[in-house]
Formats: C-alpha cells, structure tokens, sequence
C-alpha cells in the first residue's frame, strides 16, 4: 500500500493527528535523481502518537506488525524541534511506513511506544540518552549505553564534549 | 664455573636465576581471552593455526584474569569498558604485561576528535608495555608486539635488582 493509501485508511478509521503525509526533503540538485530525495513520510502529532502506532497495527488493512526502528534526529543547533522518526513494516503486506514527529526543544516529552511495540523499549532508550527525550510511561527507564552518570546529551548539535570523566583526561 | 660443573652429574645444568625465570615467563606469555572491537578478530587470527601463537607459548587464552599473565587490549576502550578493564587488570598476577593493541587502544584512534565516551588511550587507566599500530595491526604486527614483549621481559632483573629501585 502507497503512502497516501496508509494515510487514507488511517483517517477513515478515525485517527486523529495526522499532519501531512508525503513531505519530502527539498531536493538536492546534485543528485541524478532529485526526485527521489528524502523518503516519503507521514507527519503526526506527537501527543496522538499511541493511538496512531495502535491503528497501524490492528487496522486489518494495514497490520504494521514490525517496529523496524525508532530514533531522532536533530536537524539544526538553532532549530526549536528535534524529529522522532518511526519506522514501520508489515510482514503480510510488505508494506513500510515512515513516519515523524516534530517535538519542540522546551518539552522533549513524548508518550512511549512500548506498549504497542516491546521493540521499542532499547531504541527509546538509548534515543532518551543520546538525545534528552522523555518518553513517558516507560517501563524501565534507565540508560543503556552510556554509563549511569552520564551528564549532557551526546547527538544534540548543541552538545559541548566532557573534557574529563571521572578524573581520566578526555583531551 | 669449571670446578663446580665437573663436580656434578652430566644431567644438571648450571644458570643464573634471573635468566632462568625470564626464560620461562616468556615462554609462557598466557594471554587473557579478552576482546573489545574488531581487533580481536586480528588476535583470533593470530591463535588460529595460521600465524599460530602457540609457537611462542602464548597461546593458552585464559577465560580469567586469576591465570593470565598478559592483557592484550584488542579495541576501543569506552570509559564504560574502562572501569572493566581496570578491575580485570587489578585481578591479574604479578607480573602482568599489556599490550594496546591498535590505535583505538593506543590513543583513542579514529574516535580521537568526536569519539565522547571513547578513552584516548587505555594507558590513561593501567600502564601499557608495547603498543602496537594498525587499524586494525595485522597480525604478524601482533605477533612482532609479542616478541618485543618477550625482548623486554628478557632484559628484566628478576632477583638482582638495579640499585636505583631497591
């Protein structure tokens, strides 16, 4: 199923937060394809984010029943959002969905995913360490890569390196 | 020594103690099975029976600190791993050696400049004997670590020490 196929059936279920679909990047002239930059994606809200996973995966049309990946990205130091981006795949459609959630940088809190997908209880960790996003309704919070003590957020752009760690010199 | 060898039976040797002992630690050099990035693919390589680092006795990879005599540190030490390594390095008998195998272990290597939790240089937590460069060292640079490792070893005063460290 296309694209703005998933965002139809996602509207006619009765989904609410569904922002745009079909954004791509501007295109890059450089590239012999600039048609093909950026992969299509679906734009939602971030507080509707639950209930939207849930209709991807039960709506029997769609059954997104693989959480391929979930991350963030930060796309600019003076920008005032950080994106989650959501990958999907359903293994009896072999269709994929993409989809973003603009969050803005004085609340980086999203409600979490694991309670439609378990798969996303490592990646919201480790996207909780590296980029300062909460995701609320966790099961187990903790870091998962860095050590515990951890200070700062090492993917924001603004992000200042440690010049020490507990006493050893990172220069 | 003549008198005193043709005293004894034709089946005894004599030596000196030093070099006695620094011939059979350095013939024996076990290594810990211990390996953090891809240079320890390079270190499987040299105890597979190609390069075969059994020739030089130090092939006897021990699952615990407790009977190693060598660390090779085969990759990128995070300060994560670091508290690890210390701790095992601390578990280890005297006399112990390390070698920092590769530029990651050596001083932090392509994670130097944006590298936020990669330690630049393991011999910034436990003292380092030979280090050796690659990215990754092939092996036969491991194994050219493991006898500069066995030259050092060889030139260490077991019982007549230098003045200096009395």
């Amino acid at each position: 199923m296309e694209l703005q196929a998933i965002h139809d059936t996602l509207k006619a279920a009765g989904v609410v937060g569904l922002l745009g679909c079909d954004e791509p990047r501007p295109a890059n002239k450089k590239e012999k394809d600039p048609g093909r930059a950026g992969m299509p994606f679906l734009l939602v809200d971030p507080a509707e984010i639950v209930p939207l996973l849930t209709a991807c995966r039960d709506e029997s049309r769609l059954q997104f029943d693989l959480l391929i990946d979930l991350t963030a990205s930060d796309p600019a130091a003076d920008g005032d959002d950080l994106w989650v981006l959501i990958q999907l795949l359903s293994l009896k459609y072999r269709h994929r969905l993409a989809i973003k959630a603009h969050l803005p940088k004085s609340a980086l809190s999203i409600a979490s995913a694991t309670a439609v997908y378990r798969a996303a209880n490592w990646h919201e960790r480790e996207c909780s360490e590296m980029f300062g996003i909460t995701f609320e309704g966790h099961p187990d919070p903790r870091k998962i890569l860095l050590p515990d003590d951890w200070a700062g957020f090492p993917l924001r752009k603004d992000y200042e390196f440690p010049t020490e760690y507990h006493g050893i010199s990172c220069e | 020594m003549g008198l005193l060898e043709e005293s004894l039976d034709d089946n005894v040797l004599t030596t000196k103690v030093d070099w006695l002992l620094n011939w059979a630690r350095l013939n024996s050099i076990w290594p810990m099975t211990f390996g953090l990035a891809c240079c320890a693919i390079e270190m499987m390589a040299v105890g597979a029976a190609h390069h075969d680092l059994d020739r030089f006795g130090a092939g006897a990879f021990r699952a615990s600190p407790r009977q190693a005599d060598l660390m090779i540190v085969a990759g990128t030490v995070n300060f994560k791993m670091g508290e690890r390594v210390k701790r095992l390095y601390d578990q280890m008998p005297s006399p112990k050696y390390v070698i920092a195998m590769g530029a990651c272990a050596t001083g932090g290597g392509p994670y130097f400049k944006y590298g936020y939790t990669v330690m630049k240089g393991v011999d910034r937590i436990i003292p380092v004997d030979v280090y050796i460069a690659g990215c990754p060292p092939r092996p036969e640079a491991l194994l050219e670590g493991l006898m500069k490792l066995q030259e050092k070893i060889k030139r260490t005063p077991v019982i007549r020490r230098p003045a200096h460290t009395l």
